[in-house]
């Protein structure tokens, strides 16, 4: 007869947010999704930087792993953007978004958990690019801000598109294929852009787009912040670092309500 | 519309007599040679539909390998003409065709496994179906898609510059090679795809990809790479039909690396022909 009568747990948020922060991050080190991650960093730092090193060696200042690494930092939180697309697709194809909403879970705590572990997640790919930069030769050049500028832009930008992937993965109805939707832009976008190659080398026709698009300002902003041997890297003043966060803050302000819209819409 | 004729109900005969589709033979025994063909066709079929109502496939096998090749072209293309000698096409287009044909089949992969899953494959096991057309039935179907891929990448080639001076055979000869390149892996993929999980399947074959793709001379000219690496960029399989491809388009050696391609082929589908047939197996008797 208590059973009836009980009052109603009032669980504490901050604990359910823990509890479900744990639920992301604990399987991705048992089942060897970072060791994946981690050395499918190191396969796209080797591929840049050993085929393409003597042939655009000609046309780039100073050392080419100091111009490769910013593209490889972007490519590395990229690919945990696109692994918070497909955990968020197999919780919610799975229904376990579905069992969270029957339950005493405030709407957002699922959310700020995935996000916890994305931001783990982006750290991760963060430290793991800076060491297969520092095996191919890059080195920080800039004071400790402009260091610790150049980690908060990254991991900035893994947030942002992390949140992104985590939005594509609520609206998807295949795990499995919301990965290829993120996969090819990223990295066809990535290519295309002044990361791996100066945009003179590009037809002319695409040259003002490889400019202007995101991954070309992220670029010049973290070269920027990390400086260069020659000093040829442009001074990291807001003419440079502005561009950058400006497309940050344009895609949040498209993908927060949109994400506001989808959560209500699915409850 | 199915009954069971009662001098049919031997063992070892299929016993069913479907009315609707007289023509089927019920009195060959399931493992019959002819029946092996029917069922090879009929699943082949199946596979071809399946695949052209999934997003996804269709996605990997028409629109990724041009999408490839084009963008490959507009990054790589000015600065790889320039220390190669000649259009770096010569060995773009061979590499979209060959990683297409290789990427494509995860997800084939993917596929088998959603069918493993679903119990298709155990309801194909307990039906009067030939067991081999299971597993021969999509390595047609795999022709067939990389045959369509690499014709897609072939004619985006022409459109983009690519010409072939060693006439129309030659050009047949080069659809072959991705054809042969991309069955052989394509062994690989299912042998992945009977023991991995669903995501690592993906993952990993991209990795492989990559690195075939980047440590291979369609990518950059041999004399570019560091000597370390030369002889293992020079001798994998990639390479090799890049060589053949180049040469069958462009001019130049064939032979040697046509070869060299077959007998890598040979031995990525020798070594798995053991692990698909015993994985299908346990895969169909879930």
């Amino acid at each position: 007869m208590t059973a009836l009568t009980a009052v109603r747990p009032s669980p504490s948020t901050i604990r359910q947010w823990w509890v479900l922060t744990v639920r992301v991050i604990a399987p991705t080190l048992r089942n060897g999704e970072l060791l994946i991650a981690i050395s499918l960093s190191g396969v796209f730092t080797a591929s840049y930087y050993v085929p393409l090193k003597q042939v655009m060696g000609a046309f780039v200042h100073g050392s080419y792993a100091q111009y490769l690494m910013p593209v490889i930092a972007l490519q590395t939180v990229y690919f945990a953007a696109m692994s918070a697309a497909l955990r968020s697709a197999t919780d919610k194809v799975d229904g376990i978004n579905r069992r969270f909403r029957s339950m005493p879970i405030p709407v957002m705590t699922p959310l700020a958990a995935r996000m916890s572990g994305n931001v783990c997640r982006c750290a991760i790919a963060l430290a793991t690019a800076i060491l297969w930069g520092y095996v191919i030769g890059f080195r920080f050049y800039r004071g400790a801000e402009y260091t610790i500028g150049f980690c908060l832009l990254v991991l900035l930008i893994g947030i942002t598109m992390s949140f992104v992937g985590d939005l594509i993965g609520m609206v998807s109805k295949d795990p499995e294929a919301t990965t290829y939707i993120l996969l090819l832009p990223l990295l066809i976008l990535g290519v295309l852009s002044v990361g791996i190659q100066p945009a003179e080398q590009f037809p002319g026709w695409i040259q003002p787009f490889v400019r202007s698009q995101f991954n070309s300002q992220f670029v010049d902003a973290l070269r920027a912040l990390a400086g260069d041997a020659t000093g040829s890297a442009a001074w990291p003043n807001w003419s440079v670092i502005g561009p950058a966060l400006a497309w940050l803050v344009g895609v949040g302000v498209i993908a927060v309500p949109l994400y506001g819209f989808v959560l209500r819409r699915r409850r | 519309m199915t009954s069971v004729a009662d001098e049919a109900a031997r063992p070892g005969r299929v016993p069913l007599y479907d009315h609707a589709r007289p023509l089927i033979d019920q009195t060959r025994a399931e493992s019959s040679p002819r029946l092996l063909v029917l069922h090879t066709w009929v699943q082949t079929q199946r596979l071809l539909i399946r695949w052209g109502h999934d997003v996804q496939t269709v996605i990997q096998a028409l629109i990724l390998p041009s999408t490839f090749l084009v963008s490959i072209n507009l990054v790589f293309g000015k600065p790889v003409s320039a220390v190669s000698g000649h259009s770096a096409l010569y060995g773009s287009v061979p590499m979209a065709a060959l990683v297409g044909a290789v990427f494509g089949s995860t997800a084939s992969g993917i596929c088998l496994m959603r069918e493993r899953e679903e119990g298709l494959l155990a309801r194909f096991w307990v039906l009067p179906v030939h067991r081999a057309s299971g597993l021969l039935s999509r390595l047609s179907a795999e022709v067939v898609r990389i045959l369509a891929s690499a014709v897609l990448v072939m004619c985006t080639g022409l459109v983009l510059g690519l010409r072939f001076e060693q006439g129309i055979p030659a050009a047949l000869a080069w659809l072959a090679v991705p054809v042969t390149f991309g069955v052989a892996f394509s062994f690989l993929v299912t042998t992945l795809s009977l023991y991995l999980v669903n995501t690592m399947l993906a993952e990993s074959m991209g990795i492989v990809v990559a690195l075939l793709f980047f440590f291979s001379t369609g990518f950059v000219p041999l004399a570019q790479y560091p000597g370390w690496i030369q002889p293992v960029v020079e001798h994998q399989p990639m390479s090799y039909a890049v060589e053949a491809m180049r040469g069958l388009s462009l001019g130049g050696p064939v032979l040697w690396p046509m070869i060299e391609t077959l007998l890598w082929s040979a031995c990525i589908a020798v070594a798995c022909v053991a692990p698909v047939v015993i994985g299908y197996r346990k895969a169909s008797m879930r």
